[in-house]
């Protein structure tokens, strides 16, 4: 059976089909018990497709939708045009990139400086927020060294 | 809007009320929520299979209608652009939630197999309430299984009844794309309850 014919039952199934053409399919139905046997496969399959009734909408639904609506700004993301939400994307991602990209660069320089902080922290008193930082950050260089070491000594 | 607005306004008095929620009148829009929260809610658990989602769902189609009203220009009925909101915004979550579980490495069909809670059936007789259940369970799996833009299309024409001139306009398509998508929905629907109805037969043998 060709697409045309079953995409014809189909809107004679939704009574999308004109009534001349209606007829003329009807009468080839009637000829043609294939054809015939097709549309009774398509009603089955339609009439088929069954969920329960939907669930009504809570108590006061409108109320609070109503609420939440007069407590949202008045500029939001999803109020704003889809170029200016693209755009805003964009830049975020490129400020992220480079954020990252910086960190990395600021941290690869910083880190031979670690022992010049401590030894000054040390000629002054107590541990500075900074160096407590730093201690962690050693204590996290030297437990990843120490666990290369283990794995070259297994090898 | 001028004269398009009094036009549309004599075809559906809703224009008038949406152009009140447009001005800020809180009653207004509350009046627009409760003629049209039933359809919204019923349309957004067909699309999304799950009541819960649909609540939020509708929540944030209201929403977006109360920042939108404005901008809505009067053509037709309000429910065809209420609809066309709503569509969208669960074809978006649709999207996203395959993208979550792409993230998760988790298989589509994962969410398809949950049973969800499904309310009592009105049928005196159990082994009615069990053959309903049954197919509503196997209608569920049908939908999920299909092409997001196809399982608008069937959802409005099934559910919804809808003709394929108020899908074109609720979709923005023509009336040749609700055909062509409803014929391939369809196609996918009888493999479907073909492969369901030979898993019975086969657990029926078993027994």
């Amino acid at each position: 059976m060709s697409r045309t014919t079953e995409i014809e039952l189909m809107r004679l199934l939704h009574g999308e089909l004109p009534a001349e053409q209606a007829g003329a399919l009807r009468a080839r139905m009637a000829r043609e018990p294939e054809l015939a046997a097709a549309m009774a496969r398509l009603e089955r399959s339609w009439s088929g497709l069954e969920l329960p009734p939907a669930a009504p909408a809570p108590p006061a639904f409108a109320q609070r939708v109503l609420a939440q609506a007069r407590r949202q700004p008045g500029l939001s993301w999803s109020a704003a045009p889809r170029w200016a939400r693209a755009t805003a994307a964009a830049a975020l991602a490129a400020g992220l990139a480079l954020g990252v990209g910086a960190g990395k660069l600021v941290s690869s320089r910083s880190l031979p400086d670690t022992e010049n902080v401590l030894a000054v922290s040390a000629a002054g008193g107590g541990p500075s927020l900074a160096e407590t930082w730093w201690d962690s950050l050693d204590d996290l260089e030297s437990t990843s060294t120490a666990a290369t070491d283990a794995d070259g000594a297994q090898l | 809007m001028g004269t398009d607005s009094a036009r549309a306004s004599a075809t559906d008095p809703d224009w008038d009320v949406l152009t009140r929620v447009a001005a800020g009148e809180g009653d207004a829009f509350v009046r627009l929520m409760e003629h049209h929260q039933d359809r919204l809610l019923r349309l957004c658990e067909r699309m999304l299979g799950d009541v819960e989602e649909a609540r939020d769902a509708t929540q944030e189609v209201f929403l977006k209608v109360y920042q939108k009203a404005g901008d809505a220009r009067p053509q037709g009925q309000v429910y065809t652009w209420l609809y066309r909101i709503a569509v969208n915004h669960c074809l978006n979550k649709l999207r996203r939630r395959k993208l979550v579980r792409f993230l998760r490495w988790e298989s589509p069909a994962e969410d398809s197999d949950a049973t969800p809670f499904d309310p009592p059936d009105a049928a005196p007789d159990p082994a009615a309430a069990l053959d309903s259940r049954l197919r509503w369970q196997s209608t569920r799996r049908a939908i999920a299984a299909l092409p997001d833009n196809q399982r608008a299309v069937l959802v409005l024409a099934r559910f919804e009844g809808l003709s394929y001139k108020q899908i074109a306009e609720v979709l923005e398509i023509s009336e040749g794309a609700v055909e062509s998508r409803l014929f391939r929905a369809m196609r996918r629907i009888e493999g479907a309850q073909e492969s369901d109805a030979s898993r019975v037969s086969r657990k029926e043998d078993r027994r």
